[in-house]
């Protein structure tokens, strides 16, 4: 298998793939007027500002074209880069990246190797609502990263959790790489938001058409809620909709193009386009740490994301489940029965084996603490020996993958 | 605990039998029963028997954390299992080793236990409430009849009597029928004493059930 070479695929990334070297010799003086690496310019010229005869010149057109058009087409009318006014451009030239002390700075800050091309990180901030054009903004990496953030978290939260239910994996989601928790990520990484998009600004900020304060969010963001009536069950929610449960879906990036945004979903592109770009030139295993690093290094109680109804119900019907002996309350200790401020320590037993421990202040309110406390101890186990499918990506020996624990679901009372 | 009994009590009412000079007499008072009484020995678990210095472990009680999974909720092969059993073979061990008889022990009460953890074996404490069996013991002629006499008269045959009647529970009497007629009844007559509720009595109801809310919730 041939390796495949990381600095080409930034370059690829950077540009689109250049046309084949033509044969014709006038095409050869084309070609050294304009550069190759003038090219992708050229075809912005035309589509934002120029508006010349000559406008529909298109990138992918087929090096004939290409021929046919160069006899009648002088090459002297084309305009150097360095002559167009900045202004016209909708985002800041992928050049000027190496000259902004602000992206050298985020890329040193988020320690990135000098590797990673500062024109990548520049165009990881720049949203579609800014650049429609889908080869300069982050659209396309945003989607990337969008999925291998999702991968990632949700592998290590049901390896690390094998039995927590459906509900708390979605909301642990949200918690870990929801659009607040990655629009948070943004802004500890030092990350600011340009006045207006355009081509003369500094890179290192965030490119995006801003929501006028007071203004609705576009409809496409709101997404579409289900009509109240309707019982979106957990299935379909499993089957049918995103990584965290929600009925609304995703905005397709490239549907945003022009549409004022809030710069809470700006900065959200930026993190998964982050994601995404560097996974393209850094590879998989940087990621994976910048992940950890970024994202797993992030506290969250995964036991306050319970919200129990019926506490001592489920509790019984797991322990008929499970083949244990009928929960039952005990009181360990009580102080204060008769005065204002009872406490009641209660722990609910399982034969021999205490369960859970609550504290109330009522006998009721310290038995389903103590309920809801034994469930939160079945559900919130840990093998100690965790060994996430993406880890073994790539290698052939597989000695060191141990299967995970695949439990046999939630109870449903 | 040892106390200082006075031999006489001094009383301005009572009458003086003697006539000795009145001799001012130190009793169990201040210094005696705010310092010396309250100078208790050290606590066991914070002697160490030996001079070399030693680790002390002796967490403040608090509730039990949620992720430390209990014994019988791990998985059959996880490694856990053994361990839990060898800490507590050796902890029990240890204890039994070191541990001195209770009486010999300074400054404890006779009744302090030794620095053994509780034995699973150990009486556990009562319960809440009366621990009962299931009885099943309802055949499908049983069930009409509930059925039949709750929807004849729900008034007079309520869920309470049922459930007395036919010795089941009253959560059984409202799953096996539903007399929904009586209770939109009820629920409007609940309703109508709301109603009558002033600010404070509702504030207050409410704050109760959002307090129960939060039981669940483990805050």
């Amino acid at each position: 298998m041939k390796r495949i070479r990381i600095a080409r695929c930034g370059t690829q990334l950077l540009a689109p793939p250049s046309p084949r070297r033509p044969l014709c010799p006038h095409v050869v003086r084309f070609q050294k007027t304009i550069t190759l690496h003038n090219y992708r310019i050229q075809s912005r010229l035309q589509s934002t500002a120029a508006a010349r005869e000559a406008s529909n010149f298109e990138i992918e057109s087929i090096v004939e074209e290409v021929e046919s058009s160069a006899n009648d087409f002088p090459s002297s009318t084309w305009t150097s880069p360095r002559h167009t006014p900045l202004e016209l451009l909708p985002s800041p030239h992928p050049s000027a990246a190496l000259k902004s002390a602000k992206l050298a700075a985020l890329r040193s800050r988020l320690s990135l190797p000098p590797r990673f091309p500062l024109q990548t990180l520049a165009r990881t901030l720049i949203h579609p609502s800014a650049d429609p054009d889908p080869t300069f903004n982050n659209g396309s990496l945003s989607i990337l990263g969008a999925n291998l953030l999702g991968y990632y978290t949700t592998e290590h939260i049901l390896c690390n959790y094998p039995r927590l239910p459906m509900s708390v994996v979605f909301a642990a989601q949200w918690a870990y790489i929801g659009p607040k928790a990655l629009a948070t990520v943004a802004s500890e990484w030092g990350i600011e938001a340009a006045a207006e998009p355009g081509g003369e600004i500094d890179p290192g900020l965030l490119q995006f058409k801003r929501l006028r304060s007071g203004d609705d969010l576009p409809t496409l963001l709101k997404g579409k809620q289900a009509p109240w009536k309707w019982n979106v069950t957990m299935t379909n929610k499993i089957l049918k909709s995103d990584e965290f449960g929600s009925t609304a879906s995703r905005p397709d990036a490239q549907q945003l193009q022009g549409m004022p945004v809030p710069i809470e979903e700006a900065a959200q592109s930026f993190v998964r386009a982050l994601i995404g770009s560097l996974y393209l030139h850094l590879g998989r295993p940087l990621t994976k740490r910048f992940f950890r690093d970024h994202f797993l290094s992030r506290h969250l109680d995964m036991d306050k994301l319970f919200d129990f109804r019926t506490p001592t119900r489920d509790l019984s019907r797991l322990c008929a489940r499970e083949g244990f002996e009928a929960p039952v309350a005990r009181l360990i200790s009580e102080t204060g029965r008769h005065s204002n401020h009872p406490v009641f320590i209660v722990g609910v037993y399982s034969g021999k084996d205490k369960l859970g421990e609550g504290a109330g202040s009522s006998l009721n309110e310290a038995r389903i603490r103590a309920a809801a406390a034994a469930l939160k101890a079945w559900y919130l186990y840990k093998p100690l020996e965790v060994t996430v499918p993406s880890s073994t990506e790539g290698e052939v020996d597989t000695s060191k993958w141990k299967p995970n624990m695949v439990d046999c679901g939630e109870v449903i009372v | 605990m040892s106390t200082c009994k006075t031999a006489i009590r001094i009383s301005a009412k009572a009458p003086r039998i003697t006539i000795l000079p009145l001799i001012q007499r130190r009793h169990e008072s201040s210094a005696r029963r705010h310092k010396k009484l309250l100078h208790l020995p050290q606590a066991p678990s914070y002697a160490p028997d030996r001079s070399a210095p030693s680790l002390i472990f002796n967490p403040p009680s608090s509730s039990p954390n949620v992720y430390h999974t209990p014994l019988k909720f791990l998985p059959k092969d996880d490694k856990r299992r053994t361990l839990y059993q060898t800490a507590l073979n050796l902890s029990t061990h240890a204890a039994l080793r070191r541990s001195t008889s209770a009486i010999a022990t300074s400054g404890t009460p006779l009744t302090t236990s030794s620095h053994l953890p509780p034995r699973p074996s150990a009486t556990l404490p009562p319960p809440v409430r009366a621990p009962y069996e299931k009885k099943y013991h309802l055949a499908d002629k049983e069930i009409e009849e509930i059925r039949r006499l709750r929807l004849s008269d729900p008034d007079k045959w309520t869920r309470a009597r049922l459930a007395e009647k036919f010795g089941c529970s009253q959560f059984f009497v409202g799953l096996v029928v539903k007399s929904h007629e009586k209770a939109e009844r009820v629920e409007a007559e609940h309703e109508r004493m709301r109603t009558r509720w002033g600010a404070r009595r509702r504030a207050a109801r409410e704050d109760r059930s959002r307090r129960k809310e939060m039981w669940g919730r483990d805050e």
